[in-house]
């Protein structure tokens, strides 16, 4: 059963297009690398695909739902790393993944194990504006997963990770669907069967790992 | 229930962040304490006309620190890119919103709990209940509607010209009926506090209610 399922997934803004009718199939527990160079239209397609955008047109069903009209239902299933890490400064690592439990309906003793998975226990009590760029890209990881999401949506999450960012990207992916914006080839190969490329917002090449995608 | 929770997680959160960045209530505090000493000049009054110069004094101080702690509110969960992480749960955004205003309202509270006696001293007026649950009031419905228009704000570049443009007008009502709540309270006559500050109550209804109506559509997208 495929757990994404886009049709046509345009995306203008004003005269441009960010994303041409772009067609996208993930079935569950699948992991897809999308790839291209800056504004390629990788960033567009995520947030898309996230619920954080609308297409201005195509379909998208998620776990067989309307992504368009059944996006709060969705939201607690679905994990996304944007750009930006997107913490709260002032607070600490912990109290950021505490308040983030408290929307999602998830219970606090959640905190201590994700801090485990991410690596930040011990640095736990530290505002998360003292942290390294790497740790907050850690902890943002880490409020992806706080709520068990079925499927991670995760925009360059390498950016800022140290040499064993990828083992920890393995592990919060490992059981999920997951779809993935990488500029890092070797990387997307490491995490994932599928790589779909995309070159001026247009799917594009069908590097050798490549299924059926467009 | 749940909604309720989410409003006061929010809430709490905010409130942590300035209790720890002292961002916007030291500030304030002292734009409100400037606006006495130089109204204080600027006026001349007597023990006859301070309780009619003191409550437009009030207000002005409280609409200008009003625009910045309500600004500040949606302003500083855009530039952290922090709103949409929380738009990207579950919470509804009504709950969210109720959240931020409630906290950015109690900054306001701190400011006006710097003000009232500050303005008593300044203006040898009398500081009375009635006077202090008719700012109350109005902050609750400024909070609501300041906070709203931040938020659509929050996004565009101009937005520090456009909030008080959208805001100002619909805070007219609450300044007015306050006006004359806390001129009566202070003896200046005018409205009887006691009806003013029904009239306070019932506009607050109505934007609290209308404000979480459209809440959803002013952050969802």
């Amino acid at each position: 059963m495929s757990t994404i399922v886009g049709t046509a997934l345009t995306q203008r803004f004003g005269a441009d297009v960010a994303l041409d009718a772009v067609d996208l199939v993930v079935d569950a527990g699948e992991h897809l690398a999308v790839l291209g160079e800056n504004g390629a239209g990788k960033t567009t397609l995520l947030r898309i695909v996230a619920t954080a955008a609308r297409p201005t047109s195509g379909t998208l069903q998620i776990f067989g739902l309307d992504a368009m009209v059944e996006r709060r239902r969705l939201r607690g299933r679905i994990g996304f790393v944007a750009h930006a890490p997107g913490l709260y400064p002032a607070l600490s690592a912990a109290e950021n993944l505490a308040f983030f439990c408290t929307l999602q309906g998830v219970d606090r003793a959640r905190v201590a194990q994700v801090l485990d998975l991410v690596g930040l226990a011990d640095i736990a009590r530290r505002p998360a504006g003292k942290l390294s760029r790497g740790a907050q890209q850690r902890l943002a990881i880490g409020r992806a997963v706080l709520h068990e999401p079925q499927l991670l949506v995760l925009d360059e999450p390498d950016a800022s990770l140290d040499s064993d960012g990828p083992d920890l990207l393995m592990k919060v992916m490992r059981g999920r669907t997951a779809i993935i914006a990488t500029h890092d080839h070797a990387l997307a190969n490491r995490l994932c069967k599928r790589t779909l490329e995309l070159r001026r917002g247009r799917v594009v090449g069908v590097p050798t790992r490549l299924r059926v995608v467009h | 229930m749940r909604s309720i929770t989410i409003a006061l997680a929010v809430a709490r959160k905010d409130l942590a962040s300035e209790w720890r960045t002292r961002e916007i209530v030291p500030a304030l505090a002292q734009f409100v304490v400037l606006a006495l000493v130089i109204a204080n000049f600027g006026f001349q009054f007597d023990s006859r006309n301070a309780p009619a110069i003191a409550p437009g004094v009030l207000w002005m101080a409280l609409v200008f620190a009003g625009l910045v702690a309500f600004g500040r509110a949606f302003a500083a969960e855009r530039e952290q890119a922090s709103l949409e992480a929380m738009l990207m749960t579950p919470a509804m955004p009504a709950a969210i919103f109720a959240g931020k205003a409630l906290a950015a309202g109690l900054l306001l509270v701190i400011c006006e709990a710097v003000l009232l006696p500050a303005l008593a001293l300044f203006f040898a007026v009398p500081l009375t209940f009635d006077e202090v649950s008719a700012v109350l009031l109005a902050t609750v419905g400024m909070a609501v509607l300041g906070c709203l228009f931040a938020a659509m704000v929050a996004q565009v570049r101009a937005r520090e010209l456009l909030l008080p443009l959208l805001t100002l007008p619909l805070w007219i009502p609450f300044v007015v009926v306050g006006g004359q709540a806390v001129q009566s309270a202070m003896g200046g006559g005018g409205t009887a506090t006691g009806s003013a500050n029904g009239l306070l109550l019932d506009l607050d209804i109505l934007f609290v209610v209308l404000t979480s109506l459209a809440a959803r559509f002013v952050l969802d997208d």
